[in-house]
């Protein structure tokens, strides 16, 4: 028996940024071809950064690397792709105006005589390498259309056409819902069986469990650990990545008092304007200290149900009432002034303002009124003291009220758009994706204010593709399917198994409607 | 990136731009070291002691046209970086300042040789171009019509307004050609300096561009313009009015373009000719784009501007030098300055900031 050559070396790698940044030192380790290795870590533990030097995104500053046993220097992810190695961001790189075909051969085009685009060829081997690689997809469909989930999918494609032998893949998981992410994880096993290799970043322990041969933990730029997995069980791996034991989830609430709902949706529904139906007699009740969670694969109305419930789309049909007041129909500002609050789903596109101070970012639900300000001009004295004050509260890593928002890491980023949302005491949150993408000890955090926030007696709507942490926090939970409600549950009485087979329609029907009719 | 970094990458890209335009000279002239002295001289006064003692100035006219061109471009590069603030071009920068001159030149003609002929002719002169500013920001808004054609349209229809009102209107027989009856004494600025048309706009100037700061800085309205124009979906979900921001911040810049006109009208021609030159509203672009959009460095990159372009005019008169040689020196300044990574060290700092990004996202 020979030993498996190693796909991926690193020998005490070191990144210093000029400006004297140290993101990773002394960093070895070494992933075998056709082996799953699971990168894992804290925000901020230089794990996007060997991604980026082994891509050509960035050079070390000392050591080497090596890939299938060559040592290389990278200067662009040029020379990365020509040595075979491909990246899946976490942040997506498509042409949304583009199809899918089109995206996936980009840069690499079949073409036709006078050098134009063969897109009959192009649909034609998109299909075929997203048979072979089990990532289904509509060549045709352009990709501004796709959820999110599906457009990683595009993007793997994307890789995987331009040759890739190792696959790197940042966060792969985070914007996929559970059944995507199976899907993901059987893709990927696949893959490696076929020798590719793959080295893959991830926030989440069952998934290193479940998908990787091997692992490295990195903390602080250096590796704390490296281990396979047969050697190791979740709370060993636990304790190595965040270096201490995470607190207990917020418990939920026990008394099973229901006093009068604070929010009353009725027969909620949206038309969209291409005349598709996203969500149809969508009805609910959240009492005052209730978490209702909404489960459902990606793109089921979850979007726009919680568009709806702040003002950004308005009804076609039905409405919701908070404390007996209507409030979906109104100006998003009008929504707010009620007492409803909203966590977006997509922090970097409607949650934040990247290139603003977090004091900017802080102010945007709260400058029009006092304290902020007063007969249009901005306290900008009484501002920077609050925007320290939730730095420090929330216990957000950042220089200061100053520094861009777009610097942080995004669990720092969701504390405080989180912080901003709850600062005027809602009534009523619309939590989306509250946790999507940020690392574990900064995602208990943001679970412990919600929680709090439903014990100060707020009506929360907690729509999560994260089934773990619907069934921690929720009292009940609800499902979407193809834009209406297919399945309610008390969470206490329910498991993922369950959810997972509503949320792909292949449960029992909540009330024998023909649910095909719903596009 | 640090004001002082800043300043050095753009002093290096000027002097690089300096060293090229000279290397272009020495090949088209004669005299290269003359053309080159009055083009870096020329905007300044020469202070000499005449034979008899006294000191003269000598060409005061000069440093008076360099002292108002930067009055002129700070204003109308406003008129460009406010509604970028917003990330909207607008182009309109000419067409708001032929209206704003237009109404200033109407209102002062009206109301005659009276005390408010002055302030009513200033505030007309920016409400005007703030009015013409705020069509094509409520184009943008109301009907997603792309600013940089509207704003281009506008300028077109702005200019034939103009010449039809002065040459049918306001249109003065007596005088020997197509223009406005001079304007009454009481409404005209007069000069700071003898011999020049340097007036009190030259200090306005500077006061509009500290408003704007704070506009832009302390208020609800600059923040949402800031908003809309960093992330407009952000901006909408959070409930600001993005629409509302958007089309003000086109007005804002309007009325600092209207200003502008008011200075030519009422400070510099004191009269309206029909054939009044489109041109100047672009040149606002020239001077936001090395501002670098930032609001506070319009002045400083204005008078740097102006200083070129009356430079050249003196080296036009004094060398066999063709003024085109300026217009090739003053392209190379705005390559390299909008040119980050030419310089060896604006590669250094893109360097810096890039891994800056980068260290980040680790």
């Amino acid at each position: 028996m020979t030993v498996a050559p190693l796909a991926i070396a690193l020998e005490g790698v070191e990144k210093r940024y000029p400006n004297g940044t140290l993101a990773n030192s002394g960093v070895s380790f070494a992933v075998a071809a056709g082996e799953i290795h699971a990168l894992v870590g804290e925000n901020g533990a230089g794990k996007s950064t060997v991604m980026k030097m082994l891509y050509g995104l960035e050079r070390p500053t000392a050591g080497a690397l090596r890939i299938h046993g060559r040592p290389v220097d990278f200067r662009h992810p040029g020379d990365a792709i020509a040595a075979g190695v491909g990246l899946v961001a976490q942040h997506l790189n498509l042409v949304p105006s583009l199809t899918v075909a089109e995206n996936v051969v980009l840069g690499h085009e079949p073409r036709r005589a006078g050098g134009r685009l063969d897109r009959a060829a192009a649909a034609a081997r998109v299909r075929a390498l997203a048979e072979q690689s089990g990532l289904a997809v509509d060549p045709a469909a352009t990709v501004a259309s796709l959820p999110v989930g599906v457009r990683q999918r595009v993007e793997i494609l994307k890789v995987l056409h331009r040759g890739a032998r190792i696959l790197l893949l940042d966060e792969p998981t985070a914007v996929l819902t559970p059944p995507e992410t199976a899907t993901l994880f059987a893709t990927l096993r696949q893959l490696a069986e076929a020798g590719r290799t793959i080295l893959v970043i991830t926030h989440k322990l069952d998934e290193v469990k479940a998908l990787a041969g091997g692992v490295t933990v990195l903390c602080q730029g250096r590796v704390t650990g490296s281990a396979r997995m047969a050697e190791l069980d979740e709370g060993a791996l636990s304790h190595l990545m965040v270096g201490r034991d995470l607190p207990p989830p917020p418990p939920r609430r026990t008394a099973r008092t229901r006093p009068v709902p604070r929010v009353v949706a009725r027969g909620l529904g949206y038309v969209d304007d291409d005349g598709a139906i996203r969500l149809r007699d969508v009805g609910f009740d959240v009492a005052p200290g209730e978490i209702l969670g909404i489960a459902g694969v990606e793109g089921n109305g979850q979007d726009v149900l919680a568009r709806l419930l702040s003002g950004a789309a308005i009804p076609s049909a039905g409405d919701a009432r908070l404390d007996g007041r209507v409030f979906t129909g109104l100006s998003p500002r009008a929504v707010h002034a009620l007492g409803v609050a909203v966590v977006t789903e997509d922090r970097l596109h409607d949650g934040a303002a990247p290139t603003l101070s977090i004091l900017d970012n802080l102010l945007a639900t709260r400058y029009a009124r006092p304290p902020l300000s007063r007969r249009g001009l901005i306290d900008r004295g009484t501002a920077r003291r609050w925007a320290q004050a939730v730095i420090d509260g929330f216990g957000v890593r950042a220089a200061g009220p100053d520094q861009p928002m777009g610097a942080l890491s995004g669990g720092n980023m969701q504390k405080l758009i989180l912080a901003r949302e709850i600062a005027d005491a809602p009534a009523f949150l619309v939590a989306s994706q509250p946790t999507r993408g940020v690392d574990i000890a900064a995602a208990s955090a943001l679970q412990s204010r919600l929680a709090a926030l439903r014990d100060q007696g707020a009506a929360i709507l907690l729509i999560s593709a994260d089934l773990d942490e619907l069934l921690a926090l929720s009292d009940r939970i609800a499902v979407l399917y193809r834009g209406r409600i297919v399945a309610r549950f008390a969470a206490g009485a329910v498991d993922a198994q369950t959810l997972g087979l509503h949320m792909t329609g292949l449960g029992p029907s909540l009330d024998g409607d023909d649910h095909d009719a719903v596009a | 990136m640090t004001p002082s970094r800043e300043g050095a990458r753009i002093a290096l890209a000027v002097g690089a731009a300096l060293a090229l335009g000279f290397a272009v000279m020495a090949c088209v002239s004669d005299q290269p070291w003359a053309a080159f002295r009055a083009l870096l001289t020329g905007p300044l006064p020469s202070i000499e002691r005449a034979a008899d003692g006294r000191v003269v100035v000598h060409r005061l006219v000069r440093f008076g046209a360099w002292l108002q061109d930067a009055t002129t471009l700070t204003l109308v590069g406003l008129a460009i970086a406010i509604p970028f603030r917003a990330r909207q071009f607008s182009l309109g920068a000419d067409g708001q300042l032929f209206m704003g001159a237009l109404a200033a030149a109407a209102i002062s003609l009206g109301l005659g040789d009276t005390p408010t002929a002055l302030p009513l002719a200033f505030l007309a002169a920016a409400a005007a171009g703030a009015g013409w500013g705020l069509v094509a920001g409520l184009l943008k808004t109301r009907f997603e019509a792309n600013e940089i054609v509207t704003t281009l349209m506008l300028n077109v229809v702005a200019v034939q307004v103009y010449r039809l009102v002065v040459g049918r209107v306001l249109n003065d027989p007596s005088a020997g050609f197509i223009t406005t009856p001079p304007l009454p004494e009481a409404a005209t600025l007069a000069p700071l300096i003898a011999r020049t048309t340097v007036t009190a706009m030259v200090l306005v100037a500077p006061a509009a561009v500290a408003a704007a700061l704070f506009l832009l800085r302390r208020t609800t309205l600059g923040y949402e313009i800031d908003l809309a124009g960093a992330n407009p979906w952000f901006a909408v979900r959070a409930g600001v009015p993005v629409a509302r921001a958007t089309a003000l911040a086109f007005a804002l810049g309007g009325a600092f373009a209207g200003l502008a006109g008011f200075h030519v009208s009422n400070a510099l021609l004191k009269r309206l000719p029909v054939d009044l030159t489109p041109g100047i509203g672009l040149e606002g672009i020239v001077v936001a784009l090395l501002a670098r959009g930032r609001v506070g460095a319009l002045p400083l990159a204005a008078l740097g501007y102006a200083y070129l372009r009356v430079g050249a005019q003196a080296m036009e008169r004094a060398t066999d030098v063709p003024r085109e040689v300026v217009l090739v020196i003053q392209a190379l300044i705005i390559l390299f300055v909008v040119s980050d990574r030419l310089a060896p060290l604006a590669l250094g700092l893109a360097r810096r900031a890039s891994a800056r990004i980068g260290g980040r996202a680790a």
